[in-house]
């Protein structure tokens, strides 16, 4: 296990690497890759003990292999090849999947790694791969949105890497392990670092423009498991401390409010979709026991509603009211909107149940009403017109195949959860929601303010979430 | 020009690293045949020097990209002022 686990974890830099060297085979390598973590993820649930390894002496590298991290391999080993199965004939160069499977092997890094060191050279790698995959097309816009990305990510890991060595010197070690006994401002620094990486809450709001502005499948891999590179360590960490936890669930709750209220009023699809990808993280943060389940939902049903959205008529929702959509298309659009709003028989559904669950008391009305916020943000997807033309190519549909396939196989993980109460409330949720959004939400226009997506002051409302943090610790 | 103030901070940053690693009195860390009444122990810490090596090459390469990433948007934006960047490029 000790020697597959590194095997694995090198092997696909590696590929990356030589997929260069050998471009016609880049597709084939690439897709070998992700089929090798999905399968590595799948014999790691088989694992009743989690493993951890030490690499190099007592300064190394520390590496921690459990159920928690098998859920966003997984994830990231699906949506990686249901990525590439997109893109298989659209004429991307070998560099596309050079980048694509070294932003997949980092990621692969950052689930597996214990101690900060490697996280913070991880979390790095994947902010350059993901710049150079947004900037892809290389036309003006793209590279701006790419800069703007990589300046916001690289600043928040210079404040994680302050953080870093503050716990070095109280523990000398850079381990997981010695996170409370840090000053507390080391922690704020971590935290901050980590949210503005993983785009939560007000320090997330660099991600609705990044993730609407990339190519429909650079947006469904960054949406779809590159932010949960920098949730997956708060989710960690939280599970250890008891004080961690309880600062990660209030930014849980705050981010998955913040997120739904403004997916809610978007006119546009892809920024929707952004922003409540800022919602569901909120989700996962806001019960870490189960994160990992939600995270593995979330990741396959974000992707393939990216992709969907991509093969869309029309990006506004105004215009795709008098627009059909081709109808196997729309089948599609309707199962994934409905497993994000907790529908029974689709994984969605048992991945709130088990959230719900896990919620602390003064979180579940809260919790409750973002849930509720969801059903009427994607309720706009579920009442478009369908029967237009084909528009669709086949690439897409063998994505859609492991995607939404995924989410139904994912359903039997949790098969407790089909009890009558539980059963319920997901259908008066949505029997709630569908009604606010026919009568208030769809007759109104509100344009909400753009002002705290600008760029400068992404970086300034960095600082203010810094000070709060520190605060935050010290109560 | 806020690249360069991000190279300012990153500096910043290794400065930090150093300082903490270093102490008044210590030695390089590197193995040698002492003499006298020299503290073994008295060795500058050599791991953040180690790591800190690794987040000055990352941020090298980062600043780089940036820049071939500013040269390009140079050629329309000779001003490279970012608020009308800003408004060019968003929607």
């Amino acid at each position: 296990m000790t020697i597959l686990t590194i095997v694995w974890i090198a092997l696909s830099f590696f590929v990356g690497f030589v997929i260069y060297l050998l471009p016609p085979l880049s597709r084939y390598l690439a897709l070998a890759i992700a089929l090798f973590s999905g399968s590595y993820a799948l014999i790691n649930f088989g694992q009743s003990s989690p493993l951890t390894l030490q690499l190099l002496d007592n300064f190394g590298v520390s590496l921690l292999v459990d159920q928690l991290s098998s859920f966003f391999i997984l994830t990231n080993a699906l949506v990686t090849a249901a990525v590439i199965f997109y893109c298989w004939n659209t004429g991307k160069k070998a560099f596309f999947y050079a980048q694509l499977i070294i932003l997949h092997g980092s990621m692969n890094a950052i689930f597996i790694c214990a101690d900060f060191m490697s996280v913070y050279v991880a979390l790095e790698v994947i902010g350059i791969a993901s710049f150079l995959l947004v900037a892809y097309p290389r036309t003006n816009k793209s590279i701006w949105v790419a800069l703007r990305y990589l300046f916001v990510s690289n600043v928040a890991m210079l404040f994680y890497l302050i953080g870093t060595i503050l716990v070095y010197q109280a523990n000398h070690s850079f381990s997981f392990a010695g996170f409370t006994n840090a000053p507390p401002e080391a922690i704020a620094l971590i935290i901050v670092g980590l949210l503005g990486k993983g785009g939560v809450f007000v320090s997330g709001l660099w991600l609705p423009l990044t993730h609407s502005e990339s190519e429909t499948p650079v947006s469904a891999i960054l949406s779809g498991v590159v932010v949960k590179a920098g949730i997956f360590p708060l989710v960690r960490c939280a599970l250890m401390f008891e004080e961690v936890d309880s600062i990660i669930r209030i930014f849980g709750v705050a981010s998955a409010l913040l997120g739904v209220i403004y997916a809610i009023l978007e006119q546009d699809t892809k920024r929707m979709l952004a922003l409540s990808t800022i919602s569901q993280l909120g989700f996962i943060l806001a019960a870490p026991e189960v994160g990992g389940f939600y995270a593995l939902t979330h990741g396959l049903v974000k992707s393939s509603l990216f992709l969907i959205a991509g093969n869309l008529p029309s990006r506004q929702f105004k215009e795709l009211q008098y627009k059909p959509i081709y109808t196997p298309l729309w089948i599609a659009l309707v199962a994934a909107s409905f497993s994000i709003s907790g529908f029974p028989l689709l994984s969605g559904f048992g991945a709130k149940v088990l959230t719900m669950k896990s919620l602390l008391g003064w979180q579940v009305i809260v919790m409750n009403i973002a849930a509720l916020g969801t059903a009427i943000a994607f309720a706009k997807f579920i009442f478009l017109p369908q029967g237009g033309e084909k528009t669709t190519k086949y690439g897409f549909w063998s994505a859609m195949a492991i995607l939404l396939g995924g989410l139904v196989v994912a359903n039997g993980v949790y098969y407790e959860a089909y009890t009558p109460e539980n059963v319920i409330k997901p259908l008066v949720t949505i029997g709630l929601a569908w009604p606010i959004y026919f009568f208030l939400i769809k007759p109104i226009i509100l344009r909400l303010p753009r002002m705290l997506e600008q760029f400068d002051h992404l970086i300034g409302v960095m600082s203010l979430m810094l000070v709060s943090l520190f605060w935050m610790v010290l109560a | 020009m806020k690249i360069i103030a991000m190279d300012v901070m990153s500096t910043g940053v290794i400065a930090y690293y150093v300082l903490i690693a270093s102490k008044d009195g210590a030695f390089t860390p590197i193995l040698s045949q002492l003499t006298g009444d020299v503290d073994p122990i008295a060795y500058a810490d050599p791991v953040p020097q180690a790591v800190i090596l690794t987040a000055i090459v990352i941020g090298f390469s980062i600043q780089a990209l940036m820049l071939v990433g500013v040269m390009k948007l140079a050629q329309d934006n000779p001003t490279l002022e970012t608020h009308a960047i800003e408004k060019n490029y968003t929607p």
